[in-house]
């Protein structure tokens, strides 16, 4: 008897601590794995149209012309393209996500500095709590899958577009371009977290490993240094 | 160096100063605690402790303690000494917010002094927050609010905490406020968990956790660039169209759309789940053509999660034109004074309502058609066509005309003149309810076109100006819809209308409100009496009255008296108070009742009648009638006792004038017949007959005598030359008789003027037969007008006649004109005695006059004949009535025969009553 009793309170100050720490956890979280998938559906909605932020810019900075704006249009090193986004597993794709908002949001405060007045720039400021936003929905997601988020490597730039080496002090004509660039790459990453993301809703990621769209790149993803690929999350299956 | 020294010279000074301050600001002990706090109900207890230099310094120890809270000392009860330099006070349940705790020294035993105070604050710890509960209005940042629960009476700090499962937000503090705007801008589509931290000194409590996405709080701005166009295909229909608030479009919306015809005050709903879906234009249908509506929207999400935002500002808009839904009410008048072969008619009819005009009227089409003729067309833009008509029957059809259409034609039969109208309405009613006058009939027996209701006001000061409106056939009950006027006084007419013309119409009169009169009626008296009056007074005019007239109410009341109140029906306009006090003033005031109330009329006063209506001639005629019939009995009774009465008052005095001398013997038979005087004098009484010999005496003239003498002498010398011996007699003239005495005769023998003549004295006074025939001599009516002025004399000559009988026939001749009235009743006996003696001288005087003066001579025939007749009746033994009567018939005929008056009035002189002969 003496020796069971020790071993019960033990165990239910294991418990006990298991719960503290997942309740300590998940708080401030919705518990609604649903709720947290379309809410960043929706917030993937709204950060990937590029009147919520690249337009004004763009007026902001005269970068009006058509010729200009077609240069910002180009596909930026530092986020991944929607296929690598695909191919991720869901553990991996929101620790990319994660990751990936992390830097957009220094660079929005990067970008921020530009501005003498933030109030001449709302869309900035609003931008920038939205993507803290989505990586708290991600954080949440993560953890109600029970995958805690890893810091994730940075994503591999595309090889047909080398990035310029930061160290260069561009021009100020050149840092608008470069920070229209950035946006537009906003803009088209949330786009395409916003339709991975809904894939998951339909459903859709099930199959997902087995596309050949997936299997075709997959090579491309195993040549990542990711920890994930070293230990794969177990899948969850996301509610609809 | 000197610098160094500069430096620390102020050093030490201020080293010094703050060592001195110090020990002055030091205070002999504290309080513990020091900032106390407690709870409301609780105990508390603080410490007092004394510093030992204090206790040295005033000799004092802890006993000394004086505790007080608000300056008043602490009961020792609840002081209890620790040791020598702690002393501890216990408080339980206190209920001051605020409580100022002293300590206090008795220095010397007797000094009190302050060591040191802390204030005692009492409250509450704070509740737990209860409902919370966060708005976030598009644009603004999130607002929450809580209910805080019991007053603390403490400051309480409310700290409202959010937070991402990430971050953390800055906290919002407020004190005693419930709500809180944090300082960031939610973030939607994120779940924040946000709780609300209590605080203040007696403890902290935190609020549950509510996690939320801050979109499923949100409010948005109301929709904008609401706008409202109609179709001109469709006039029962406008389309909305708007702009949903911001978000980018991010939410999505639904909306609420209310709507009402512009004068309406109650907003039509539009079914939510018409517009459940996010859209940004709506139409409604089932409108009312040719109608402004006005709109408002609102929106929400479309989950329903959220607040409604605020409406919208209203929109207007008005929907297309449409022919007119109805015909126009249709009326017609004929003009009263028409000639026989033509007639003037005038056709009314009354604007649409905008909501069966269903657009702007541009004119009004009236067709008249006589019976089997062409019609004729008039294209009208106001409301109302006089047209001369013949005596025939005519067909009236009348459309409204819009820009979309003609209305449906209503028809009207005007009939011919010698339409007979026929079936009135039956039963009709008007009464009030709802503001409105309403009017109910029962409908005739024949079949009924339509109805037509006018309806007036009723003044005195304008004339009735009907207005009026058409109901259906189905209709007998409606109001009228125009603008009355409260108290006034409504002529409603209520006309069927058939296929062949109208009815006959029937007419009520009605109040929308009644009220008290404007005025209250004049009363007056139309007859006033003894005890009772007659009230009346004059129906108050329509203006006035401002309700159908109930009664009546007349109050009155004397100066004193309690004031009376009689109810009178209105139909009345006079009214008799009766059981009135007579010749008393009364006031009266007169009130007039609608259902509303009364006013009083103007008060008026009236006295009553001293005596009743008649009552005077009931009074007076008897009494004039009595006095009447007194004095005809009177007459009456003097007439049938004249001769009584004129012997006592007014004796027959034989006229001189007509006297004749009679035949002094006896044995000279009478001249005169005296059969009509016996007949007069039937009862045998006979005039005292006095012969009075009036001397006119120069010796003893007596003044009056010789006054009157003077003047008669005048008057003789005036008259016709006719001379007379009683003329000429100063005596005779006298007023007073001449008294036969000695003097007297020696004025008679002196005057040879001197007329006598002869009065038969007979003693036949109240039937008495005198004794002795006295044969006298008279020669004026005075002696009779003395007897006259002095009954008394006559009567006391009736005593003195019962004892001595010719006494008193005497003392006529007796009187004296010198002195007639002295020694009035000796003077009578004496008279009587000389009158006896002084009568025979007179015979013997007047015989010898006889023969003197032949003037005299017929006279004294006279005198002598009635002499004769007395003694020759006396001789015979008639009664003296019949002898009286006799003489006195023989004077009334010499009266007769020359028409002088029987008697001689003694101040009456006739002209020749004194004519001497």
């Amino acid at each position: 008897m003496q020796a069971q009793l020790p071993q019960r309170t033990l165990l239910s100050f294991a418990l006990s601590v298991l719960f503290l720490s997942m309740a300590r956890a998940t708080r401030g979280c919705s518990n609604s794995s649903q709720q947290l998938l379309s809410q960043l559906q929706s917030q993937a909605n709204i950060t990937g149209d590029t009147r919520s932020l690249l337009e004004p810019y763009v007026r902001l900075q005269n970068l009006n012309p058509s010729t200009l704006r077609e240069g910002c249009h180009r596909q930026p090193a530092a986020f991944p393209s929607e296929d690598a986004l695909r191919a991720l597993s869901k553990p991996h794709f929101l620790s990319t996500v994660y990751v990936t908002l992390g830097r957009v949001r220094h660079q929005l405060g990067t970008l921020r500095q530009q501005f003498v007045k933030t109030q001449d720039f709302p869309e900035l400021e609003r931008a920038r709590q939205n993507t803290q936003g989505i990586r708290n929905n991600v954080y949440c997601l993560a953890r109600l899958l029970h995958h805690p988020l890893e810091t994730p490597e940075p994503t591999q730039a595309e090889p047909t577009r080398p990035s310029r080496p930061t160290t260069t002090t561009p021009s100020i004509f050149q840092a608008k371009i470069d920070s229209c660039r950035f946006l537009w790459g906003y803009h088209r990453f949330m786009g395409s977290v916003g339709r991975v993301l809904r894939e998951w809703g339909d459903g859709s990621s099930r199959s997902r490993r087995h596309s050949p769209l997936r299997a075709r790149r997959k090579g491309a993803r195993r040549n990542r240094p990711s920890a994930s690929s070293r230990s794969p999350a177990p899948r969850v299956q996301v509610p609809r | 160096m000197s610098a160094l020294r500069t430096w620390l010279v102020q050093a030490v000074l201020i080293f010094l100063t703050t060592e001195s301050i110090g020990e002055i600001l030091e205070p002999c002990g504290f309080i513990y605690p020091e900032f106390p706090v407690i709870q409301r109900g609780s105990n508390f207890t603080a410490i007092c402790v004394l510093k030992e230099k204090c206790l040295r310094q005033y000799d004092v120890n802890a006993s000394y303690i004086v505790w007080k809270t608000n300056h008043v000392a602490v009961p020792k009860e609840q002081v209890t000494v620790i040791n020598r330099t702690t002393s501890s006070v216990t408080f339980t349940d206190i209920i001051l917010q605020a409580v100022q705790l002293t300590c206090n020294i008795l220095s010397f035993g007797q000094i009190e002094q302050n060591v040191y105070g802390v204030t005692i604050l009492s409250g509450f710890p704070p509740d737990i927050p209860t409902n919370l509960s966060c708005i976030v209005p598009e644009g603004k940042n999130m607002q929450c609010r809580w209910d805080p629960g019991r007053e603390t009476y403490l400051e309480t700090t409310y700290t409202l905490k959010s937070q991402w499962a990430t971050e953390k937000f800055p906290d919002c503090q407020t004190k005693y406020n419930t709500s809180c705007m944090v300082s960031y801008t939610p973030v939607y589509f994120v779940n924040i968990e946000v709780s609300v931290e209590a605080e203040n000194a007696l403890g902290k409590v935190s609020s549950e956790l509510i996690n939320f996405d801050p979109v499923d709080k949100v409010k948005p701005n109301p929709p904008h660039n609401l706008s409202v166009s109609n179709s001109e295909e469709l006039s029962s229909i406008l389309k909305l169209t708007w702009i949903n608030s911001g978000f980018g479009g991010i939410l999505r919306l639904k909306s609420d759309i209310q709507y009402r015809t512009k004068d309406a005050s109650t907003w039509i709903q539009v079914p939510l789940e018409d517009t459940v879906s996010p859209r940004t234009s709506f139409t409604i249908q089932d409108l009312k053509p040719f109608t402004e509506y006005v709109f408002r929207i609102r929106s929400i999400k479309e989950d329903g999660r959220g607040y409604w935002s605020d409406w919208s500002e209203e929109a207007h808009g008005i929907t297309y034109e449409d022919r007119p839904s109805k015909p126009p009410s249709f009326w017609y008048k004929i003009n009263s004074s028409h000639t026989q072969e033509s007639r003037s008619a005038r056709l009314i009819w009354k604007a649409l309502p905008p909501s069966e005009a269903n657009g702007k009227i541009l004119d009004y089409e009236v067709i008249l058609t006589q019976w089997k003729s062409l019609s004729q067309n008039y294209s009208v833009r106001g409301t109302e066509l006089i047209v001369n008509l013949t005596n025939s029957r005519y067909i009236a059809s009348l459309t409204a005309r819009t820009k979309v259409g003609k209305s449906d034609a209503t028809v009207l039969t005007i009939p011919s003149s010698y339409f007979k109208a026929s079936y009135p309405v039956v039963d009709l009613k008007a009464f009030p309810k709802d503001n409105k006058l309403w009017v109910e009939w029962t409908p005739p027996p024949k079949s009924v076109s339509k109805y037509i209701v006018e309806w007036c006001v009723l003044s005195d000061e304008a004339p009735c100006t009907p207005d009026w409106q058409q109901e259906d056939n189905t209709v007998n009950k409606t109001y009228l819809r125009g603008s009355l006027l409260e108290s006034k006084c409504y002529l409603i007419t209520v006309t069927p209308v058939f296929t062949n013309g109208p009815g006959i119409p029937g007419s009520i009169k009605a109040y929308l409100k009644q009220a008290a009169p404007s005025k209250g009626p004049t009363v007056r008296t139309k007859k006033v009496g003894k005890n009772e009056a007659v009230l009346e007074w004059d129906q108050l005019p329509v203006d006035a009255q401002n309700g159908f007239i109930r009664n009546y109410s007349i109050s009155y009341k004397t100066i004193a008296g309690n004031e009376i109140v009689v109810n009178v029906d209105s139909s009345h306009t006079e009214y008799t108070l009766s059981s009135l006090s007579s010749d008393t003033l009364y006031m009266v005031r007169m009130a007039a009742y609608t259902d509303e109330g009364g006013k009083d009329g103007p008060e008026f006063t009236f006295t009553t009648s001293k005596f009743a209506q008649g009552e005077i001639e009931a009074i007076v005629v008897p009494v004039c009638l009595a006095f009447l019939l007194t004095t005809l009995l009177g007459v009456l009774f003097c007439f049938n006792k004249r001769d009584l009465i004129k012997k006592h008052i007014w004796p027959n005095v034989p006229d001189p004038s007509k006297s004749h001398i009679a035949q002094w013997s006896p044995h000279t038979p009478p001249r005169h017949n005296f059969n009509s005087k016996d007949q007069m004098y039937s009862d045998g009484n006979f005039t005292d007959v006095s012969v009075v010999e009036i001397e006119a005496n120069n010796k003893k003239p007596c003044p009056d005598d010789l006054k009157s003498l003077d003047l008669f002498k005048k008057e003789k010398l005036s008259t016709e030359g006719h001379s007379s011996g009683i003329g000429g007699s100063s005596c005779m003239s006298s007023s007073r008789p001449s008294i036969s005495s000695s003097e007297e005769n020696e004025c008679a023998q002196s005057t040879a003027s001197t007329v006598q003549y002869s009065t038969v004295v007979h003693s036949g006074y109240r039937h008495q037969v005198p004794s002795v025939q006295v044969f006298s001599r008279s020669e004026s009516t005075q002696p009779l007008l003395d007897s006259e002025e002095r009954p008394e004399d006559l009567q006391l000559l009736d005593s003195v006649d019962s004892s001595e009988e010719i006494l008193p026939r005497q003392q006529y001749f007796k009187q004296n004109c010198s002195q007639p009235e002295a020694s009035p009743d000796s003077s009578h006996f004496e008279r009587s005695n000389q009158a006896l003696s002084g009568s025979e001288e007179g015979l013997i005087r007047l015989k010898q006059q006889q023969g003197s003066d032949p003037i005299l001579q017929p006279c004294g025939s006279e005198q002598r004949s009635l002499f004769q007749e007395s003694s020759a009746a006396h001789a015979l033994g008639m009664g003296t009535d019949g002898q009286v009567e006799r003489f006195e018939s023989a004077g009334m005929e010499t009266a007769n025969d020359e028409e002088i008056p029987k008697s001689y009035l003694p101040q009456t002189v006739r002209q020749g009553g004194y004519v001497p002969q």
